[in-house]
């Protein structure tokens, strides 16, 4: 079992200043006083990989930099626990898993497992995603207040595995989803918060042409052709196959390439099945790219989101997808399908373009690629969206405000 | 030897007597010299005479004591290598005395002169510092010269010490001369309201020899070096404006979105809920989008609109709810009388036969405001305008919006201080009459500033 208490960020607070503005900064400070010295404490399933961990990894520190206590630790499990997660996150994007009594079974043994190893220090609990949700059991001992993050879309789950998990998200103190249509019918009170971005970090700063430029030759690319590219996971859910049909129906009128570029994370056991899908898909296809870039490879990510003509999100299922803010922030046209947290970011014709088939993201890829001053405009509003709404400092904002709104039930909280 | 004296009494008595006489001439010229010093000083044409005549009365005799010295020596039967060194030696002691005399009286006149002006107080111990080691200096290779010592190394020396210095304090010596400027051109004066380039803006709380202080409408204490003053923009706007009766402090407010677990797919159920939620769910939906779209112009409209246009398709309808005038309404149980009247009429002439699709229903969203004060607080006009280009425009929301609507004040914060607090009726009409509706939170901020600059002119 592992913990880590972080402190010490790449970024510092003030460096956010000449992005967000001396007064965001100064809210934040106050939001953070009237807190008084609560410990927070984070519970997720990985230290790596995925939109979790990187979440935390950037607003764990800030946190800490304002003086707020927070601290993160991750629950332990084996590969097959891992292997009945992914299915639990299926079922609950809607996807029909086969889960067996013995996968339930397995679920508890491994979360009582934890409970009796985990030690349980914080004032504030926040446990995210469904892995951790168990542990929940913990708080008649320990009395303190307790919210269940949800970051992935459970807006039509499959009823068996939202029922067991609703057993133990009624009785936390509330729950936070990332978009209002993942809400339930919950008796607990339920905060809307949408993840966020750090435009400081290594994948979001500013990258001069050379950089970009020795990325591109790093992975066998070329930028005399425009480049349309997807940033995600290799998951199913992500549509890569979907993406690269769009593609094909692209190419027949403007000459372009595609880049998929994704990993894998440590709790996603299909994501190197799906990979060879995808590959298997590509072969013999010179304007295909598919690249697996490991953890850590944010600055390759940045790179290729900045050469990017347009940025596509052909996700079926969706949490926030958090690389779509990514791509707004860095003033690219991005076409996307209207799932999940989504139309949040891209508000259609405003700040980019929203498809639901391969045919319309097809025609929406078209229309940016053969418009350049279109799709300008459309990044510029993106990038202006991101900063109003999705950077780490309105998620710090949010949750400060979330710690503090957890023991005032009134509409109108007068600091 | 008393055979040597009664031989050489005249080589003994010639120096004595020339000595004496010399003395007692020091002590006939002092008694006539400084009466007439006396007399120049009690005139008082010149407070620093005062000075001169108490920082030379007692060298002076020393110096007819050295001259006499001199003058014996000279007329003795001594040789002249004795000669010349006791010559040397008096030199020595003359320069000294005078050097000793010339540190002390730049010393007194540098303080008497400082003391007057206020902004070189704190920088005296310096100028008093740097005045006594020139001299010194100066005096030791008249000494040096005086005894034949070579003095060409050490003037080099002394001079690539200085230029090193120079180097080392280049700063420190721009904002003492920059200091100087300030204090000769009286364009900054202590108590005057200034704005740097940088959109910082404060009260001039002291200049001194390094920084000019600037005391920040939060509180803050900004330290600007006097060089980077004298080459940056600055406005001085003089001396503040009519004071208020009470100060107005600036608030803040901070949304978070709290999800009701309502929500409709059809008119009917938008109606039948928009009635039954709270307050704080309707003005969410009639405010959210000035926040989360202010950088587009023109903003989308309410939420109510946006669904009803977009996921009903339902054109007609989703422009009629647009149109409802927000500013229009004093209290949110008005507001939503009124969405809810357009709604009803609609639904009795027309059916309703359209149903959003599944992921696309309309969600009831609470909005929870968390106010917090923010460190401004100001007293006038010119202050309030300063504070307005800084504050953020959640600040600028919740006076604006929040206030009147939410917390049912009817009319703007600003407008409420402008009115009870400086008794400026027309200003305060000007701003409560200005339709926050129809600018982003940007164009607001700016338009209300030029509001209150064109009165202050």
């Amino acid at each position: 079992m592992e913990n880590a208490v972080y402190t010490q960020s790449r970024s510092r607070l003030r460096d956010y200043e000449p992005i967000v503005g001396r007064s965001c900064l100064e809210e934040l400070r106050t939001l953070a006083e009237e807190l008084g010295g609560k410990v927070v404490q984070n519970i997720n399933s990985t230290f790596i990989g995925g939109g979790v961990a990187e979440i935390l990894e950037h607003m764990v520190p800030l946190l800490n930099q304002l003086g707020v206590d927070t601290r993160w630790d991750v629950i332990q499990g084996s590969e097959e626990f891992f292997e009945v997660t992914k299915k639990f996150h299926n079922a609950l994007h809607g996807k029909d898993e086969k889960i067996s009594k013995e996968d339930f079974a397995l679920f508890s043994e491994i979360t009582q497992k934890n409970l009796d190893e985990l030690r349980f220090y914080g004032d504030i609990l926040v446990v995210h995603d469904p892995q951790p949700a168990g542990l929940i059991a913990k708080k008649k001992e320990t009395g303190r207040k307790w919210v269940w993050r949800c970051h992935i879309d459970v807006s039509n789950p499959v009823r068996k595995v939202w029922e067991f998990l609703r057993g133990f998200v009624a009785d936390y103190d509330a729950a936070v989803f990332s978009a209002p249509s993942f809400s339930q019918q919950l008796p607990i009170r339920q905060f809307l918060i949408t993840p966020s971005i750090d435009p400081l970090s290594e994948k979001n700063k500013e990258l001069d042409s050379g950089a970009i430029d020795s990325v591109l030759t790093k992975y066998g690319l070329t930028s005399e052709k425009p480049m349309i590219v997807q940033i995600s996971r290799f998951d199913r859910l992500k549509d890569p196959l979907g993406v690269m049909e769009a593609f094909q129906m692209v190419k027949k009128s403007v000459d372009c390439q595609l880049v998929l570029a994704g990993g894998t994370a440590t709790d996603d056991p299909e994501s190197e099945e799906v990979l060879e899908e995808v590959r298997k898909q590509a072969e013999g296809n010179r304007d295909i790219h598919i690249l697996l870039v490991p953890p850590g490879s944010d600055l390759e990510i940045n790179a290729l989101q900045r050469a990017a003509a347009v940025v596509v999100q052909k996700s079926l299922r969706e949490g926030f997808g958090l690389t779509i803010s990514e791509a707004l922030w860095k003033a690219k046209p991005v076409v996307a399908t209207a799932v999940g947290g989504i139309p949040l970011q891209i508000i259609n014709r405003f700040t980019g373009l929203l498809c639901h088939t391969v045919e319309g993201a097809a025609y929406a890829l078209k229309q940016l690629l053969s418009n350049p001053e279109y799709a300008e405009q459309l990044g510029q509003n993106g990038k202006e969206h991101v900063r109003q709404n999705f950077l780490v400092t309105s998620h710090l904002r949010n949750y400060l405000l979330m710690f503090l709104a957890l023991d005032h039930p009134e509409d109108i909280i007068h600091l | 030897m008393l055979d040597w004296l009664r031989e050489n009494w005249s080589s003994i008595l010639y120096p004595v007597l020339v000595f004496l006489a010399t003395y007692l001439v020091g002590l006939w010229i002092r008694r006539a010299a400084y009466r007439a010093f006396d007399r120049w000083a009690t005139g008082g044409r010149w407070e620093g005479s005062h000075l001169i005549v108490q920082v030379t009365r007692t060298p002076f005799l020393a110096w007819f004591v050295m001259l006499g010295a001199y003058l014996a020596i000279h007329v003795s039967a001594l040789g002249p290598s004795t000669t010349a060194l006791t010559d040397k030696v008096l030199v020595a002691l003359f320069i000294i005395s005078i050097t000793w005399v010339a540190v002390r009286l730049a010393e007194k006149l540098l303080r008497l002169y400082i003391g007057k002006v206020e902004r070189l107080r704190p920088s005296e111990a310096l100028i008093v510092m740097i005045a006594r080691i020139t001299i010194t200096v100066v005096g030791a290779l008249i000494l040096l010269d005086a005894w034949g010592a070579p003095t060409t190394p050490i003037i080099l020396l002394l001079a690539a010490g200085i230029l090193i210095a120079t180097l080392a304090f280049r700063d420190i010596l721009a904002n003492l001369l920059s200091g100087f400027q300030l204090a000769q051109g009286e364009q900054i004066k202590v108590g005057d309201f200034v704005r740097l380039e940088s959109g910082e803006g404060g009260y001039i709380d002291a200049v001194t020899w390094r920084n000019t202080q600037i005391r920040g409408l939060d509180g803050n204490l900004i330290l600007v070096p006097n060089s980077r003053l004298l080459q940056s923009t600055v406005i001085n706007y003089g001396r503040p404006l009519k004071k208020a009766s009470e100060p107005f402090r600036f608030y803040s407010r901070l949304h978070l979105k709290e999800v009701t677990g309502l929500k409709a797919r059809n008119l009917t159920e938008l109606v039948g809920t928009l009635k039954k939620v709270p307050g704080s769910v309707v003005y969410y939906h009639t405010h959210n989008f000035l926040e989360e779209h202010q950088y587009l112009t023109p903003e989308p409209a309410n939420d109510f609109a946006l669904w009803v246009s977009d996921e009903l398709g339902d054109e007609v309808l989703g422009e009629k709810l647009a149109s409802i005038d927000t500013f229009g309404f004093p209290t949110i149980a008005a507001l939503r009388a009124r969405i809810v009247g357009v709604i009803e009429d609609y639904l009795s002439k027309n059916p309703d036969g359209r149903t959003a699709p599944a992921g696309r229903e309309f969600h009831f969203i609470r909005s929870i405001s968390v106010i917090l004060p923010t460190a401004y607080v100001v007293h006038d006009l010119r202050e309030f305008v300063e504070v307005l280009r800084k504050i953020s425009i959640n600040s600028l929301s919740f006076h604006v919006f929040e206030a009147r609507l939410r917390l049912q004040k009817g009319v703007n914060d600003f407008s409420i201080w402008i009115e009870d607090c400086l008794g400026d009726r027309d200003l305060a009409d000007r701003l409560a009459y200005l339709d926050p509706y129809n600018y982003t939170l940007e164009n607001l901020r700016s338009t209300i500033i030029q509001l209150v600059e064109k009165r202050i002119k």
